[in-house]
């Protein structure tokens, strides 16, 4: 474990004093010139990339690593996705490595010296039936043998959370219950991930912008090189970290993996007084809704049908969305929709990430994170350093391998993740 | 208050005025009544009684007056009723509004969190991110503070939810923006004999002609009356083009359109338009200019004081100055003039410069550059204007800067059938800009297949100074509160990119998304970055919708599908409970499940099964089609025969079940699971139409076109004896899974057949639609000395799980393979191909997955609740209870589950964990049916 010091730590006392004296904060990363060579390359300025730079650095020493992206940091899904957080997963394996997220994101702002504004505000998935109630139940079981604060209410319970809910019965989709997951809520996602930037950054890891990844050397079945638009890399390790655009990357080296790459759209309102204190999901309906610190609400929903790299919103995603969520709240109806916009999502076929080694000798992977990968950043970067560093896959990601898929060892969380991101 | 407000702000009349003085209208504002004139905006109506604040700014809480005079005016956002954030300087005024300002404390007049400004400087943008990291417990108190501060209205949750419609428009020619060009393009096309639609965000035709002077009201008025000779034109004003996506699918949001139906008016309405071709005649929007001071109330553009002198006949204040660097500035300060309003000139073009304005809740004085300091209460700005191109940017466009009219043009990237009229393209004079619309207008018209195409004239870019910031540092984002130090600050520490500075002071992201603000932000990024070429920084990408539209607007009438059966009625007299099965509502039970499965288990029973999916094929290749479908062989299926067939998506999952018969040589009728009724549908044609196309196979839904019903029980046989006709009913002639095309109760061109999902004798009847209800009542009227009764969901659900069998989607989940599903019987892998055959051949070399067992509690009176979990030790989960049910004819508690391979063996007692935390102990049977496991009972 490596201690750092901030140049300029942030705090009150730090505002105050940058107020009177009217001083400049020093960059939250530097730009550097690109390096010939370095330890480790990951792929993706991202959530993920920049937690796995961090915690290589903190955790493990390992500080000769640059991460290349070819936007800006966050510039992916990491800056446009909805932010929620939570564990109430259908797996065992699953809940187990969300949960460590979720203890992570609690002690994230003082660790990276960021606020992230965590906000568990609690999270509850509505049931409009009794399947979907027994899905619940399913999740809820799980969760509780797994020691997460997790289970089913009823309706009445559900009003007093979200009083603007419509839980009467004659409804089109009358709401029977819900699965309750106290601890779930929203990041800030820019915080999180500038946080990390400048928490990898002040450990001399080197974020490179623009920087594009345009192939990869390998030989003898090994890495040794990568090459971008601004010049080329040697290093025996990458780490492809790049969401949406990860089967892009894994075919520089030659690999198919089971991921399609859809797109998935969002949109937020104008802001409106606080009203609503819960994340509320609804898989039947296919939408979900919280409300920002800012009182604008937030709206998700499923993937976009099609395969696609585009990232451009539908106004049918728009008529759809608000539609169903006057079906749950209908006093909003004079809210207005504010702005839509969408991201890229690597969906594979059991809704779980592809984490670890791969048949390429120091290409490793850390995605397929589909429509659920914010919230795992953090366990991700941790588990990710770790097996760079020791070069042993961590327990918590064993299962979410690439061997799952020709073994028949899925690990399904259509059930926890389709809708409820 | 202002001493104009004393003597009242309204003018005498103007040439150009909309208000009409002979209707006065009362309202509220801030609790105190107030009056203005039919055709005034709520800020009209307020400046004209001399109000001059109608907001607190985000952040610090400084008072906000009027600044754009338009739709977009980030200080003029209020509360009307019940409906938050509405645009007071375009809404326009109704008898007896009720109107207040938004999220004040105590009061707009004085806020106590207008404190903040002193501190101002220790708030710099992204403070938040820098404090209240410890202790974390803290964080939500602090978020409480922070909540305090959000913008914007109040919702109620019994808010009223209005009544919203949609409507679809097909047109030619779509025209976005109704100004000189617009209106010009719209005439041109009409007459290539397009059909057009012509939408304006204003309550009037005109754009900037109708706050200009003589000249420009006489070129309005000869418009008009050329719109209005147009047939073909149809005029759509307070609308907004909010979307332009792929092939011209264009989103037209119409405000107030004063419709009613039936009694109910129209709040919003989104009109979906495909057009042949669009004119982006969207115009110019003023800029603001960036220095010290200038949120104060007093501080305009030089087109709000014209609209709100012209067009409302509101004086804007008493004495001005007036900051130009082009013609409409210079306009501006002579209609001051004339109004009688004291002008001081300071001219940009001639090296004139403001430095700071000075003043509280009013504008007192100017500092300029030249040293002078200008008492006043008014300070006029024209500085230049920003491109209204976010309709051309959802087109695909990226526009480009030209420092030398200081503003973004579009490019050739757009396609043939967007085209770009007025001043969007360039400047020009009035009959210049109208000759240009006149162009393109044309030509959009031969793009949309009228008429053919003309040259347009090329439009001039007329130099204007590149005027963004003064000396002094100013808001950039006003309804953000964020200025340009914010971002000068921000590039500093690292947030270098328009992007990232975007996000980390909230620059643009207010509810004008950047319309009057973005080009100053990015000019202020090349400022800070210290590059003169605005094209370096970029813009940042504009995304839909142009303006904000209600939710309401959005999601219009529910068309959420409900579908009854035609029995519905019958139930409803029955006593039916509904049960919500999605698109379907249907009988969950009549009162008692566990009598009504004593009724079919004794005597007989009917239940409504129309939900049920049902495909009509016909074709010599339909056994094809099974085949590749089915996991089972389907070749030779005799006519009148009928098989039980399961089917697996490509990753081997079980996906849908049921029967098919074969009703006629190429006639074949498959039924699906009710939910499952759209997908199979989609699941044949899809592998019909891409892999298969070659296959003499036709495909037709008729799950409504028939109704159905089962009828089931020991005396099921003697019951439709009575009812049918021509069909032999005896065990030998129709025996168990067979197929009989009959007349019953009267009724031709009925099927039905032999099945057993309740475990019984049973005939599943199917009707055409219409004639559902006369036979499901011939049956009741037929078999009433039978003790015949009806049966709901419920009561089947208990027998079909009494019998063992599985529900998919229930049982099975979405890792279920065909083997985990007990389904190893059916699953033939010696077929060529079918859906799903190599991973289930993966599957059959393998034994690590759960398998579907049945089970039963050691203790027969405790059900354990489904999707309790299976467990070993403390908390290893070793598989689930899928179903469970009390039986009322074993007079026990019965489950379906799954257990993972090693518990699978008959006899294995297993422990179950239920959601109160009990354990509770349950074995392990043979086979899945717990009742009849030989199915004797439906076979007789
Ligand atoms: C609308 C939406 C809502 C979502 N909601 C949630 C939610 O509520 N909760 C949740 O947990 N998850 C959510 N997600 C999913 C989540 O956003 C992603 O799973 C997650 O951000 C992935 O992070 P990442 O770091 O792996 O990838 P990303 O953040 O996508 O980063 C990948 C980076 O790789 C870069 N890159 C790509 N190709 C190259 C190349 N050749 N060279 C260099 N760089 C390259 C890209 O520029 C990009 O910056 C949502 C996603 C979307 C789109």
């Amino acid at each position: 474990m490596s201690k750092v010091r901030y140049p300029a730590k942030y705090s009150a006392l730090g505002l105050i004093k940058h107020g009177l004296m009217k001083g400049d904060w020093p960059q939250v990363w530097r730009h550097h010139e690109l390096k010939p060579s370095y330890d480790v390359v990951i792929v993706g300025a991202g959530v993920h990339g920049l937690a796995t730079a961090y915690y290589l650095a903190k955790n493990h020493g390992i500080t000769n690593v640059a991460i290349l992206d070819k936007g800006y940091v966050g510039g992916g899904g990491s800056g446009r996705n909805t932010s929620i957080v939570r564990s109430n997963y259908l797996t065992p394996e699953g809940v187990r490595f969300y949960d460590r997220s979720v203890k992570l994101y609690e002690g994230l702002s003082a660790d990276l010296n960021f606020n992230i504004m965590f906000s568990q505000m609690g999270h509850l998935t509505l049931a409009h039936n009794d399947s979907s109630l027994r899905t619940m139940r399913w999740r809820a079981e799980v969760n509780k043998l797994e020691g997460i604060d997790s289970d089913v209410i009823g309706p009445d319970e559900i009003k007093k959370l979200v009083p603007y809910m419509d839980t009467s019965e004659n409804t089109r989709y009358p709401i029977v219950g819900a699965l309750y997951h106290p601890p779930g809520g929203t990041v800030r996602h820019d915080a999180v991930n500038w946080g990390y930037a400048r928490g990898a950054d002040i450990r001399g890891c080197e974020i490179h912008q623009q920087t594009e990844v345009q192939s990869i050397e390998t030989a003898d079945g090994r890495v040794v090189a990568v090459d971008t638009n601004r010049g080329r890399i040697a290093t025996r390790t990458v780490v492809n970290c790049t969401a949406g655009w990860a089967s892009l990357i894994n075919v520089m080296v030659g690999l198919k993996m089971p991921l399609v790459t859809h797109p998935l759209q969002a949109a937020v309102t104008e802001p409106v007084k606080k009203f609503l204190n819960a994340v509320v999901v609804s898989g039947s309906l296919h939408v979900y809704v919280s409300q920002t610190d800012r009182g604008e609400l937030v709206f998700g929903a499923s993937t976009d049908p099609y395969a696609s790299y585009s990232m451009r919103g539908s106004l049918e995603f728009t008529e759809e969305l608000a539609g169903h969520v006057l079906e749950l709240m209908p006093g909003i109806a004079k809210m207005r929709l504010l702005r839509q916009w969408a991201g890229l999502c690597d969906m594979t076929p059991d809704f779980s990430p592809i984490m670890g080694i791969t048949p390429v000798e120091g290409f490793l992977v850390d995605i397929g994170w589909g429509t659920y990968g914010f919230k795992a950043g953090p366990v991700s970067g941790e588990s990710m350093a770790q097996l760079i560093a020791t070069g042993t896959t961590p327990e918590n990601i064993k299962a979410f391998d690439l061997a799952r898929f020709p073994e028949g060892r899925l690990v399904g969380e259509k059930g926890a993740a389709a809708v409820g991101h | 208050m202002s001493s104009a407000a004393a003597t009242g702000r309204r003018l005498d009349p103007q040439a150009g005025e909309v208000i009409d003085r002979g209707s006065p209208l009362s309202f509220r504002w801030d609790g105190k009544a107030h009056t203005g004139f039919e055709g005034d905006t709520i800020v009209s109506a307020l400046m004209a009684s001399g109000v001059d604040v109608f907001s607190r700014s985000f952040k610090y809480k400084r008072p906000r007056g009027v600044l754009s005079a338009t739709f977009h005016d980030p200080g003029c956002t209020v509360q009307v009723g019940d409906e938050p954030n509405v645009r007071a300087a375009h809404r326009r005024l109704a008898a007896g509004m009720d109107v207040s300002p938004e999220n004040v404390w105590p009061s707009l007049k004085f806020d106590v969190r207008a404190a903040n400004q002193l501190v101002g400087r220790f708030l710099s943008a992204g403070f938040y991110y820098k404090t209240f990291m410890k202790p974390q417990r803290l964080w939500p108190a602090y978020q409480k503070i922070l909540g305090r501060f959000a913008a914007g209205g109040v919702t109620a949750a019994d808010a009223e939810h209005g009544y919203y419609d949609k409507r679809y428009i097909h047109v030619d020619v779509c025209v976005a923006g109704g100004g000189p060009a617009g209106m010009a393009a719209a005439v041109a096309a009409a007459r290539s004999g397009a059909s057009v639609l012509l939408v304006d965000e204003e309550y009037h035709l005109g754009g900037h002609l109708r706050y200009g002077g003589e000249a420009e009201l006489a070129a309005l008025a000869e418009l008009r009356a050329e719109v209005a000779a147009q047939k073909s034109i149809e005029v759509m004003t307070n609308a907004a083009v909010t979307g332009r996506y792929d092939m011209n699918w264009i989103a037209v949001v119409q405000r107030q359109p004063g419709i009613s139906v039936r009694g109910r008016s129209i709040h919003e309405r989104l009109c979906k338009v495909r057009a042949g071709a669009l004119v982006v005649a969207a115009g110019l929007i003023e800029r603001p200019y960036v220095f010290e001071g200038n949120d104060l109330p007093g501080v305009m553009l030089s087109t709000a004081v014209r609209r709100l002198v012209n067009l409302h006949a509101a004086r804007p204040g008493d004495k001005a100055v007036v900051f130009t660097a082009n013609a409409d500035g210079d306009a501006c300060a002579q209609d001051l003039r004339r109004i009688g309003v004291g002008v001081t000139v300071v001219d940009a073009r001639t090296g004139g410069n403001i430095v700071s304005a000075k003043g509280g809740k009013r504008l007192k004085s100017v500092d300029l550059a030249d040293g002078r300091s200008v008492d006043c209460d008014l300070l006029v700005t024209a500085v230049g204007w920003t491109a209204a191109t976010p309709l051309l940017n959802m087109a695909g466009d990226r526009p480009v800067y030209d420092p030398t009219p200081a503003r973004f043009f579009p490019t050739d990237r757009l396609p043939a059938t967007v085209v770009v009229a007025g001043a969007l393209a360039g400047d020009g004079s009035t009959a210049e800009l109208i000759a240009h619309g006149t162009a393109v207008g044309a030509t959009a018209a031969a793009r949309a297949g009228h008429g053919s195409e003309v040259p347009v004239p090329a439009l001039a870019r007329v130099a204007h100074p590149e005027l963004y910031r003064s000396t002094t540092h100013g808001f950039v984002d006003y309804s953000e509160d964020v200025s340009s130090k914010d971002m000068f600050a921000a590039k500093k520490e690292g947030y270098d990119s328009i992007e990232l500075v975007k996000r980390y002071t909230t620059v643009t992201m207010g509810p004008s998304q950047g319309k009057l603000e973005s080009v100053n932000a990015v000019a202020i990024m090349a400022e800070a970055h210290g590059v003169t070429d605005l094209n370096e920084i970029g813009t940042t990408v504009w995304r839909p919708p142009y303006v904000p539209i209600t939710l309401g607007a959005l999601g219009g009438r529910g068309f959420e599908n409900t579908r009854f059966s035609p029995m519905q009625s019958w139930h409803e007299q029955h006593n039916a409970k509904p049960l919500v099965a999605g698109d379907w509502i249907r009988p969950e039970h009549y009162g008692d499940a566990a009598a009504e499965v004593a009724k079919v288990r004794d005597k007989v029973g009917i239940i409504d099964v129309t939900p049920l999916g049902k495909l009509d094929l016909r074709g010599p290749d339909v056994p094809k089609l099974l085949n590749l479908l089915y996991v089972n062989k389907w070749s030779k299926l005799a006519i009148g025969a009928v098989r039980y067939g399961v089917m697996c998506a490509e990753d081997g999952v079980v996906m849908d079940d049921g029967v098919t018969g074969r009703l006629a040589e190429d006639r074949y009728i498959m039924t699906t699971t009710s939910s499952g009724a759209a997908t199979v549908w989609e699941w044949a044609e899809s592998w019909l139409q891409t892999e298969h196309p070659d296959w003499q196979v036709h495909v037709t839904p008729v799950t409504t076109g028939y109704a159905s019903m089962n009828v089931a029980g020991p005396k099921s046989r003697e019951l439709i004896g009575r009812v049918v006709e021509g069909v032999d009913l005896s065990n030998d002639a129709f025996p168990y899974m067979h197929v009989r095309t009959a007349t019953v109760a009267g009724v031709a061109d009925c099927f039905m057949w032999r099945i057993g999902f309740t475990g019984e004798l049973s005939y599943e009847i199917h009707v055409p639609a219409a004639y559902g209800l006369h036979v499901w009542e011939a049956l009741f009227d037929a078999g009433s000395d039978l003790g015949v009764g009806a049966f709901g969901v419920e009561a089947q659900r208990i027998m079909r799980l009494e019998k063992g069998h599985f529900i998919v989607g229930q049982d099975t989940d979405g890792l279920t393979l065909g083997f985990g599903a007990d389904l190893g019987w059916c699953i033939k892998l010696d077929k060529d191909d079918f859906a799903g055959k190599p991973e289930l051949v993966l599957q059959s070399q393998r034994e690590n997955y759960q398998r579907l067992v049945g089970l039963q509690p050691v203790d027969p009176t405790i059900v354990p609740a489904e999707a309790s979990q299976i467990v070993e030790g403390a908390k290893k989960i070793v598989g689930r209870v899928t179903s469970s049910r009390m039986s009322p004819t074993l007079r026990r508690s019965i489950c379906l589950g799954f257990v993972e391979p090693h518990l699978a063996t008959p006899g294995t007692v297993v422990t179950c964990q239920l959601p109160d935390g009990r354990r509770v102990q349950l074995k392990v049977i043979e086979g899945l049916a717990h009742f009849d496991p030989a199915g004797a009972r439906m076979k007789v």
